[in-house]
């Protein structure tokens, strides 16, 4: 403390401990800033409410179905449920789809928003080598992510127990399917996360990144959901079972692998590859570009 | 001390900045002087790193920006008011920025303090004024306690109080050795703050030097007569090596001769004078002079409440 005595009036207290710019420093201030935004808060409350909310939707669905003859009836032969597979881990996790927006959409706004309000240019100023920044937001958003997901789902299996053993549908946590399709379904959006993380530190721009996001998805799935039922081309097949959500969601279904489906560890493979892909991509330009 | 050599920046066609090279000395507040668009911000992106040179190098205390270990303890800058998210309060966006160094949470509210924002700490800064953005910038530049102060147009938005506020702290700054490098498109805010002035309009630097320098080196003194014999009086003044040009209303500038001889030829040729009056020009004058050439968006008719007109440039 030294320093003090050339301090003016002003500042004549101890002078100010300044320590090195460290990762874990990096990753504190990200989470700061990732637990201070109400619109953070509020949307992986909502994600985790909405998850166990489908869950138990669909298992009341199936406590009726169970007493009804006709509805099971028609439910055995839905080519789409046979894919699925219709087990209690389907019901469990039934809600996966929404979660993968809302996170996807959470994911790019973390890194978009610095860029419209103009906070990267904070970020980077006490942070002028940049890439911890980025792989310290990877880590609060995969981390938040599986946390907020695993969370939702032990609510959902607890919340939909006495109704799925009623259907005859209890998830049997013996069976390492039914186990893999839980867990699946955490690592499933956890790496949405990381891709929409990746996307939006690329593009930058929240309506274009969330709009990419949407679009790979939700809509190009749908649209090829219908081209593969009606054309008989090998590609369309190829284009619709590499599709990231199609690739990506293999490790949560419980169906039978088919021609036009990759395995469930083979299609996460898959996802986790692009992610990959983009991360690295979204590191390069992050470094380069002017902020 | 911020070195800068060579230093370019290119937006595609646009040489925002062309080919910068100057320092900027600790113990003295230094003014960068120049109309908007003239490559200010630009040049102050480069030295934190935010913006990639297209050529030439500029360095912080000995090295370049993003090589410091602790670059908040190196440069606290002032970028743009309210880069901050409008849903964070500001007390947890300047946590978050402490967090990066380790700084203590009590540093933070060391700054609240100094800025005068604690009352507003705690409010989110979407519903800031630009002034209390503006304070909250100062503050974010503060927090590491740096050697080196960058400040982009500090006293935009801010009231005479605040003006007033951010001159004593740069200049209190400076005086404990540190280096403080402050932009304004104000010849007037500038001469009022700073001890040594950066001059730039089109990206390059149009002036270097002390302020003082500039003030004196630029103000010519002008004498206004009236005279009924104004033509006389002209070819009087002309032969004693003075430099006439009518002004306007009838009246004339006069430069080269002192006031009190233009009386005494006046009085010598008989001429009977109405007016005589020793004008020296203002530092805006000379300002505008020295950037007439380089402004970026120039106005048709010049809106001019500083009483400089185009007759001016005819003298």
């Amino acid at each position: 403390m030294t320093a003090t005595t050339a301090r003016g009036p002003e500042t004549a207290t101890p002078a100010v401990v300044v320590h090195r710019v460290t990762f874990a420093r990096v990753l504190r201030a990200e989470w700061i800033k990732f637990r201070t935004l109400r619109s953070t808060v509020w949307t992986v409350v909502i994600t985790a409410v909405v998850m166990v909310g489908l869950a138990l939707m669909m298992a009341a669905i199936m406590r009726v179905a169970a007493d009804t003859p006709e509805m099971s009836e028609g439910m055995s032969q839905d080519p789409g449920l046979q894919a699925i597979g219709l087990t209690g881990t389907t019901i469990v996790t039934f809600g996966y789809s929404f979660g993968a927006l809302a996170v996807g959409v959470l994911a790019t706004l973390i890194v978009t928003s610095e860029y419209s309000t103009g906070t990267v240019r904070s970020t980077f100023a006490a942070v002028p080598r940049r890439l911890p920044v980025l792989w310290a937001k990877l880590v609060v958003i995969v981390l938040a992510t599986a946390v907020v997901v695993t969370v939702a789902l032990a609510i959902a299996f607890v919340a939909t127990a006495p109704l799925l053993e009623d259907a005859g549908l209890s998830v049997d946590l013996s069976d390492s399917e039914q186990v893999r399709a839980l867990v699946g379904c955490v690592l499933y959006l956890a790496t949405v996360a990381a891709f929409a993380l990746a996307v939006g530190t690329l593009m930058r721009h929240s309506a274009g990144a969330i709009f990419t996001i949407v679009a790979l998805f939700f809509v190009v799935p749908l649209i090829f959901s219908i081209v593969v039922q009606a054309s008989d081309a090998a590609w369309t097949d190829w284009v619709n079972k590499l599709l990231p959500s199609v690739a990506g969601e293999r490790v949560i279904s419980r169906g039978l692998p088919t021609d036009a489906l990759l395995d469930p560890w083979v299609g996460y493979a898959v996802l986790a590859g692009y992610t990959v892909v983009l991360l690295v991509a979204a590191a390069v330009t992050l470094r380069r570009r002017d902020a | 001390m911020i070195e800068a050599h060579g230093l370019t920046k290119r937006y595609g066609p646009k040489l925002a900045v062309d080919d910068v090279t100057f320092t900027v000395r600790p113990g003295a507040v230094t003014g960068f002087l120049g109309p908007n668009g003239a490559g200010k911000s630009t040049t102050m992106r480069m030295i934190m790193g935010l913006d990639r040179p297209t050529a030439g190098r500029v360095t912080v205390n000995g090295s370049a920006y993003a090589q410091h270990e602790r670059p908040l303890a190196e440069v606290g800058a002032l970028l743009e008011a309210k880069a901050v998210h409008p849903g964070r309060t500001a007390r947890q966006h300047l946590l978050a920025l402490a967090a990066t160094h380790g700084i203590a949470p009590g540093r933070v509210d060391e700054v609240v303090e100094l800025t005068g924002l604690t009352a507003v700490a705690g409010k989110r800064v979407g519903g800031f004024s630009l002034g209390m953005g503006q304070r909250l910038g100062i503050a974010v530049a503060l927090l590491g306690d740096p050697r080196t102060l960058i400040l982009d147009e500090p006293v935009n938005g801010l009231d005479p109080e605040g003006v007033l506020w951010v001159r004593n702290l740069a200049r209190h700054l400076a005086g404990e050795g540190r280096t403080v490098f402050l932009s304004s498109h104000l010849m007037s805010e500038v001469a009022l703050t700073a001890d040594h002035v950066i001059v730039i309009g089109r990206g390059r630097i149009l002036a270097d030097m002390p302020v003082q320098e500039l003030v004196d080196g630029a103000s010519h003194r002008v004498v206004r007569v009236r005279s009924p014999q104004a033509t006389d009086l002209a070819d009087a003044l002309r032969r004693e090596g003075g430099d006439v040009a009518p002004g306007d209303d009838g009246a004339l500038e006069v430069t080269g001769v002192e006031a009190a001889r233009v009386g005494e030829i006046a009085a010598a040729g008989g001429v009977v004078l109405h007016e005589l009056t020793p004008v020296s020009s203002t530092l805006e004058e000379a300002y505008l002079e020295l950037t007439a050439d380089a402004v970026e968006y120039q106005a048709e008719t010049l809106d001019d409440p500083a009483g400089v007109t185009t007759d001016g440039a005819a003298r």
